[in-house]
């Protein structure tokens, strides 16, 4: 009894708000408040976007760039000291280290360059973490308490090393959060640049990992052979790289075959250790050593090497990269826990204020997925450079921008066969401008979330799935109470207020009902990492959809002629 | 059993309705259901598992080794006319030129879901046209497409050695016959040491010595090659027409016999490549490569990793555990041996954990809301509504299996996603009848034509509904870039189930409803004891 008592004192309920003009304006305006507010949480930051969340995982890895030129040894070092720092927490299960090598590949190693690693300057150390179950850390957690530690310690070491933490990703993987692309002519100068532009990265708050993807210039010595002393003495320049090639760097000259061994074995030659080794980086002592070195002519006559070349100290010349045949460096930082958009456009404010003297500064003009980039020209010479900013914020546009377009063409598509159905446009608005509204329950359900939660919960590109889900969800609640009503007042004749109001009561269990399905089947959603924006979205949106179906388009029916 | 009825007198205006009316005696409606179910638990068992969904990335890098050239020059006529030719390729996204000292490396990202195959061959097939446009001194071009399935590994494996019972090139062979033996497990695609060192014999010349005996490395060369070669076996023919056989044998049979190689003679007395040189039987010092593993005691070890990679589109789960099986079976031999190993990496568990996992919220999920409804509606209607859940949830896996979908993480959420709407269309079916049996006079209606009745007028506004929902969820199969591809399965399998309930619930629910509820005993029910006063009755449509 109690239950069709509800339905009769809910009829009634909503039979008065649409008999009462003044109430009806207060629900509207009430509703048109909220929308508003909601909407403004965006620039007040109450809700932050990001496209995907972290996620907790059993394993990261450690990334060791060191300045090209390093030794293994240094590299050694180096990873040793991170060693001995992670051994030290209960969690880790075990570590692996690759020296001179990138770890096996992962989904996150993919795209971060990490098969491509090849040189004594580079070294991975996987990092295995107990079960994350039975774990209370949350490994991004426990990578943002280490990530000052180990770099305070290790970096140190060797100076021009980045360490860098690589989680593993919880969507799509890409370069770095943050990535600025740096254009220019002049590989030189855009090098130069970019390391402005890293300078102005590391000042900014929640950017961690910032790297400058360019070679460092280091010492080296270059032999150059005298043409006509090598001639004079019988010797060939092939002849002197061939020796000094075999005595540093060593060459197998002649294999073993084997019977019981799946491989052949070579035999290297080289000179020892002990006779290679150079006391110190200085020209002079490798005058020396490479005076003990003697060639034999074809007349068996022996030639000191030092009589027939010459030797220089120069700096090395860096790599030049090109992305899409422009030279380009990279310059890329990752983000502590927070979303990029808000560094990202703090890290663009400061960029804008330092290079202001120096260069000419032009915006992107237009709303492109580009349209954080910066154009420089420096005021002296004419240079032009582009500060392009891709990575994870770029495809976080690209994503939000293509979700958008579903979105709308969603929006569409829903209105032409609301037409096709009802043959009334009003109707067909009035539907669709009330699911739109349903966006007030996703916004305010993740500012909740976020104050609930003790890390910071983001509008996500799975929130945004959830939106659109809820607008098809919404839809339909009021689909049926549309044609509920209509129906009452064309077969019984009923007065149109009444019908609405007794529509908006029958209606409401089963739109409830439903509503309770969506919401207890979202609610194990909510707690995943990667979807929980997805959850959160369905959750409150749902709540939201449902009071505006059985309230506002009751209302809104109520003052159109269509029904 | 069931006894056939004419029902041809209701009238019905939507599909809802002549679905109902078709199935309600259809004595093939309980052997569809069964089916139904028999699929979709197949499918589940037998569809590949893994953690993340294949996303096709397909591009390929081109290195191209040029000694002695600087990167200036390497840029200038190697990598510009080279980009500028890979930039006809149609499918292109970006292309990374590195000009390096001594190399050029060029690495081609097509756009995302281009076909793997043919932009391989495309890339491979526009460098092999320009060959001629290459500069003397630059070695061949090596062209290598990567491929995201085949390139990550599912399995990773550390080898070490805690005792010295095999020298270092017999515990290599062990683990080289390991991965010969993965390597011909089904659907294993391709396995990999890290951190192995080749067996190699290592003369190192002392330059001190070198100078005392007046030598030069030119000479040390010359001699070990003039001794380390191998001759295939020589035929000859006896007066009678026999074969004989003879070869000639390696000279170098063990480490002693490089030692004694002779490099020089002086006035009679031969010079040994022992004399100004140490020669060691070891492993490859030139490879700087190396590898580690610290247990969390602090051992530590150097290790050797196995990584083994599957074929794309197969069960990350099953070629994990073949391969896991096979380890097991070594292990003890292993043990014997000296050679400890752990797995390191499982992405066939963890696939098969995020997969079991989501399957239990499903099921959980699916509790919580036939409890639920047990409240609002009552445990008979409740069980009807549960029991569609594994049904459409059956059709939709069995689609998904038939598209060469894997089961993911992905299509899980799509599921749990659906799981909130695709009850939708059997409860408002469910609440239409409900409503219908406990309204007055509902006791002297016909059962049959109550149920076709209540199906039928709720079908057209639930049609577009669906309708709704489902075009809200197609324009996401148009996203694109790496998070339209990561989230594919969403719009492909949503769309479906809501399809599916639709069907489910015309057919089914009346069905059972016919087998399970009945006006007649309304004592059943707590609340329909009491009396119900809602005066609606609409049969919509019948005016129209």
């Amino acid at each position: 009894m109690a239950h069709n008592n509800k339905g009769k004192r809910f009829e009634n309920f909503v039979f008065n708000i649409l008999d009462k003009k003044s109430l009806s304006l207060l629900v509207m305006l009430l509703i048109f408040i909220s929308f508003v507010a909601s909407m403004l949480m965006f620039p007040a930051k109450g809700v932050l976007a990001k496209m995907l969340p972290n996620k907790s995982t059993n394993t990261f890895t450690v990334y060791i760039d060191m300045p090209k030129g390093k030794s293994i040894g240094q590299t050694k070092s180096v990873a040793r000291c991170v060693t001995n720092l992670l051994q030290k927490e209960k969690e880790v299960n075990d570590m692996e280290i690759f020296l001179g090598q990138g770890s096996p590949l992962d989904y996150a190693g993919l795209v971060k360059g990490s098969g491509m690693k090849q040189g004594e300057e580079f070294a991975e150390i996987v990092v295995n973490l107990s079960d994350k179950h039975s774990r209370k850390e949350k490994s991004y957690k426990m990578v943002q308490r280490l990530r000052p530690v180990i770099k305070d310690t290790c970096q140190s070491i060797v100076r021009g090393t980045v360490i860098k933490m690589i989680e593993m990703p919880a969507g799509p993987p890409t370069l770095a959060s943050v990535v600025l692309e740096v254009y220019g002519k002049d590989n030189r100068k855009v090098i130069l640049l970019a390391a402005e532009v890293a300078d102005v990265l590391q000042v900014v708050d929640g950017l961690v990992d910032v790297d400058v993807m360019a070679d460092e210039r280091y010492k080296k010595y270059t032999l150059n052979p005298i043409a006509d002393k090598t001639a004079q003495s019988g010797l060939s320049i092939k002849q002197v790289n061939q020796i000094l090639y075999l005595a540093f760097e060593g060459m197998g000259v002649a294999v073993k075959n084997t019977i019981d061994l799946n491989n052949q074995i070579p035999i290297f030659v080289s000179l020892s250790e002990e006779s290679q080794s150079i006391d110190k980086n200085t020209l002079e002592l490798l005058r020396n050593k490479l005076g003990q070195l003697s060639l034999m002519n074809m007349k068996g006559v022996m030639i000191p090497l030092i009589e027939i070349v010459e030797i220089r100290e120069e700096l090395s010349v860096p790599m030049i990269y090109h992305k899409d045949l422009r030279t380009m460096v990279n310059v890329v930082a990752e983000t502590d826990m927070v979303s990029q958009v808000y560094p990202l456009l703090q890290a663009r404010e400061k960029m804008i204020q330092r290079f202001a003297q120096k260069y000419e500064i032009t915006k992107e003009p237009g709303i492109t997925t580009y349209m954080f980039d910066l154009h420089l020209q420096n005021k002296q010479t004419g240079e032009k450079f582009l500060l392009r900013f891709d990575g994870e914020m770029k495809v976080t546009l690209d994503t939000f921008r293509d979700l958008g377009g579903a979105f709308i063409a969603a929006l569409i598509l829903i209105f032409l066969l609301l037409v096709v159905y009802y043959k009334s446009f009003a109707l067909s608005a009035i539907v669709l401008g009330g699911s739109f509204l349903s966006i007030i329950g996703v916004i305010v359900g993740h500012w909740i979330a976020d104050m609930i939660t003790t890390e910071t919960f983001f509008l996500t590109a799975t929130s945004l799935i959830g939106f659109i889900a809820l607008m098809g969800i919404s839809s339909r609640n009021s689909l049926l109470l549309i044609d509920f009503a209509q129906g009452l007042i064309k077969e019984k004749g009923m007065e149109k207020t009444r019908a609405i109001a007794l529509a908006s009561a029958t209606r409401a269990k089963p739109i409830i009902l439903t509503a309770i399905a969506i919401i207890l089947g979202s609610a194990l959603l909510a707690s995943d990492p990667v979807f929980g924006g997805l959850g959160v979205a369905l959750i409150s949106g749902t709540v939201a959809a449902v009071m505006i179906s059985l309230i506002f388009i009751p209302i809104l029916l109520n003052k159109t002629k269509a029904i | 059993m069931i006894e056939e009825k004419d029902l041809s007198h209701i009238k019905t205006t939507d599909f809802a309705g002549s679905l109902a009316k078709n199935f309600l005696y259809n004595p093939l409606t309980a052997v569809l259901a069964i089916f139904l179910l028999a699929i979709g638990y197949l499918s589940l068992e037998i569809m590949p598992r893994e953690e993340d969904p294949q996303i096709s990335i397909s591009g390929g890098s081109i290195i191209i080794p040029a000694p002695g050239l600087q990167p200036k020059e390497i840029e200038k006529i190697l990598v510009e006319p080279l980009e500028q030719k890979l930039r006809e390729i149609k499918g292109i996204e970006h292309i990374y030129a590195m000009s390096m000292e001594n190399v050029a490396v060029l690495n081609v990202m097509y756009y995302i879901g281009q076909d793997r195959e043919s932009s391989n061959l495309k890339l491979y097939d526009k460098v092999m046209q320009n060959m001629d446009m290459l500069p003397k001194n630059v070695m061949h071009p090596l062209v290598k497409p990567f491929d995201i399935d085949i390139d990550i590994p599912i399995l990773g494996i550390a080898f070490y050695q805690n005792s010295n019972n095999l020298s270092y090139p017999e515990y290599l062979t062990e683990i080289e016959n390991l991965k010969k033996e993965i390597a011909s497990l089904d659907n294993v695609a391709k396995t990999q040491l890290k951190g192995a060192h080749k067996q190699q014999y290592n003369v190192q010349v002392d330059l001190a010595k070198l100078k005392g005996y007046h030598l030069s490395l030119g000479q040390i060369v010359k001699g070990i090659e003039s001794i380390a070669v191998s001759v295939p076996s020589v035929k000859a023919q006896t007066k009678n027409n026999e074969l004989v056989i003879f070869g000639i044998k390696n000279v170098i049979d063990s480490i002693k016999d490089v030692e004694n190689i002779i490099v020089a003679q002086y006035m009679g007395s031969p010079t040994y490549l022992k004399d100004v040189a140490t020669v060691i039987d070891s492993t490859d010092i030139q490879n700087k490569q190396s590898a580690y593993i610290i247990f969390k005691d602090g051992t530590e070890y150097e290790q050797i990793t196995l990584s083994v990679s599957k074929l794309a589109g197969t069960n990350a789960v099953f070629v994990a555990d073949d391969v896991n099986k096979l380890l097991k079976e070594n292990k003890n031999r292993l043990t014997k041996l000296g050679i400890g190993c752990v797995v390191t990496r499982n992405y066939g568990q963890r696939a098969n954990e995020a997969v079991n996992e989501l399957i239990h919220h499903l099921l959980i999920t699916i509790v919580i809301i036939a409890i639920m409804l047990v409240f609002f509606l009552g445990w008979r209607e409740s069980l009807i509504v549960t029991f569609t859940v594994p049904a459409i949830l059956a059709i939709t896996l069995f689609i998904a299996f038939m598209t060469d979908q894997t089961i993911n993480r992905i299509t899980l959420f799509a599921f749990l996603l659906s799981l909130g709407l695709l009850v939708d269309a059997a409860i408002i079916v469910i609440e239409n009848i409900h409503r219908h049996m406990h309204e007055e006079g509902s006791e002297n209606r016909d059962m049959d034509e109550l149920l076709i009745t209540a199906s039928d007028e709720i079908g057209a506004p639930t049609n577009v509904a669906t309708l709704a929902i489902i075009l809200t969820m197609v324009p996401m199969a148009f996203v694109g870039g790496m998070m339209g591809e990561f989230m594919k399965p969403i719009p492909y399998n949503v769309p479906v189930a809501l399809l599916a309930s639709l069907f489910i619930a015309y057919i089914f629910t009346p069905y059972l409803g016919k087998k399970l509820l009945s006006v007649s005993k309304p004592q059943e029910d707590e609340k329909s004891s009491e009396t119900e006063q809602k005066p609606v009755t609409i049969t919509r449509g019948e005016n129209k």
